[in-house]
């Protein structure tokens, strides 16, 4: 495979894939590296319904399924890789990968979210075992069974209306006393007779032997401790930013967010951000979408400069 | 050689390729669990790559529910290794063919 390239891209996800798009009409030599599906996060989802263009929700599958042909089709490589180290030596962009390295001119760093998870006690044993981050993978799991949806943005909305078509009932359980997620979204769950909340709820721990039987919970407001039921746990409390590898380069935020502004450049030359790794985004595929173009577009400029 | 494609295995016949000499790969997917539909070429391309040492099957959860409580399978894309009958490990979650190909060489 060839070795060197003008821009290497990390992150298959809305960001990478669609700086990808306009990388390759730049007719730049561009390689996109994602360590799992290409598409991101995203694919997981049941349907988008405010991705603009679209009057009828679509299937993110299918979206991102269409961004990474729309690259194909421009000449960008996407390579199944995991990247393992982001150096800059001898005047060019060197990225580890498993038993290998490429070299690049530029680097637009788009290697998106992970889930965030509570780590209080029972939580990594029953991952996978009742407790779960994809609710479009595992509701079929849970058919009349009660399940629980922590959190209260947007996925955990989208998470318990989906849950409901199998679950007996769903518990939303938050840790404030509102929800944060699009009006429409609340909406929808307190019409649904199967959702259920619980407003300021703190997660003390997971219970279950071989698999999830219960979570510990403790009312912020009156402090008493219960232990409650659950075959199954979903949970959809937010993201932590993919930016270990480039943390040495530029500046993070105390959350490990990238700072930048529109031009999404870094302290370090020719490495650009875009999506989920960028303080202050608010975690939507139109959004990332659109920073990988606004990089992809300030890279090439970088480029000419080069020239 | 003929390139070996992935199996679907099922409730009824899944103890017959339990003992075979080779690693089995369970892969255990549904329909509306779109990472495994994104995990499936890679899959493909194990099970043509090794059709020496390894069998993939695949396991519709939602129709062989026997199989899927029988190994606490509750989350889906999720990857079983056996051995000479034995589970050795899993991976749960979207991976790319090379994590595949990683925890092969250490099941092997």
């Amino acid at each position: 495979m060839e070795k060197n390239w003008d821009i290497i891209i990390v992150g298959g996800g809305p960001a990478g894939l669609a700086a990808a798009i306009y990388c390759g009409r730049s007719l730049r030599k561009t390689l996109v590296l994602e360590k799992q599906v290409f598409g991101g996060q995203i694919v997981s989802a049941d349907i988008i319904e405010n991705y603009p263009g679209f009057a009828e929700p679509i299937v993110p599958a299918e979206l991102m399924d269409q961004m990474s042909k729309q690259a194909l089709r421009y000449g960008v490589v996407l390579e199944n890789d995991e990247v393992s180290g982001v150096h800059y030596e001898n005047n060019s962009w060197r990225v580890d990968v498993y038993n290998n390295y490429f070299t690049a001119k530029a680097i637009i760093f788009a290697a998106g979210s992970t889930h965030r998870f509570f780590n209080v006690r029972g939580e990594k044993e029953l991952l996978g075992r009742g407790i779960s981050v994809c609710a479009t993978c595992d509701a079929p799991f849970f058919l009349n069974r009660e399940v629980a949806v922590l959190g209260g943005g947007d996925t955990a909305l989208a998470e318990a209306l989906h849950l409901a078509k199998f679950a007996s009932v769903v518990h939303v359980i938050h840790r404030r006393d509102q929800l944060r997620a699009e009006k429409i979204l609340q909406d929808r769950v307190f019409k649904n007779a199967k959702i259920k909340l619980l407003w300021d709820m703190e997660v003390l721990g997971f219970k279950g032997d071989q698999k999830l039987e219960a979570i510990e919970l403790k009312n912020k407001k009156t402090g008493a401790v219960e232990v409650m039921a659950f075959a199954g746990a979903f949970l959809a409390i937010g993201t932590v930013p993919n930016t270990e590898l480039i943390k040495d380069l530029v500046d993070l935020d105390a959350n490990g967010y990238v700072v930048t502004d529109i031009s999404l450049s870094t302290q370090a030359r020719g490495l650009f951000v875009a999506g989920e790794v960028i303080k202050g985004n608010r975690r939507q595929v139109s959004i990332s979408v659109g920073m990988g173009v606004q990089a992809a577009l300030n890279c090439e400029e970088y480029l000419v400069s080069l020239e | 050689m003929t390139m070996a494609e992935i199996v679907s295995a099922n409730d009824g016949n899944f103890d017959s390729f339990m003992n075979s000499v080779k690693t089995i790969i369970v892969d255990f997917w549904a329909p509306t669990c779109m990472p495994c539909k994104l995990m499936e070429p890679g899959l493909e391309k194990i099970a043509a790559n090794y059709p020496e040492n390894v069998k993939v099957l695949k396991v519709n959860v939602n129709e062989n529910p026997l199989t899927s409580s029988r190994f606490f399978v509750r989350t889906l894309p999720t990857l079983l290794f056996i051995k000479n009958g034995l589970v050795k490990t899993q991976l749960i979650g979207a991976v790319n063919p090379g994590q595949i190909e990683k925890t092969l060489s250490e099941v092997q």
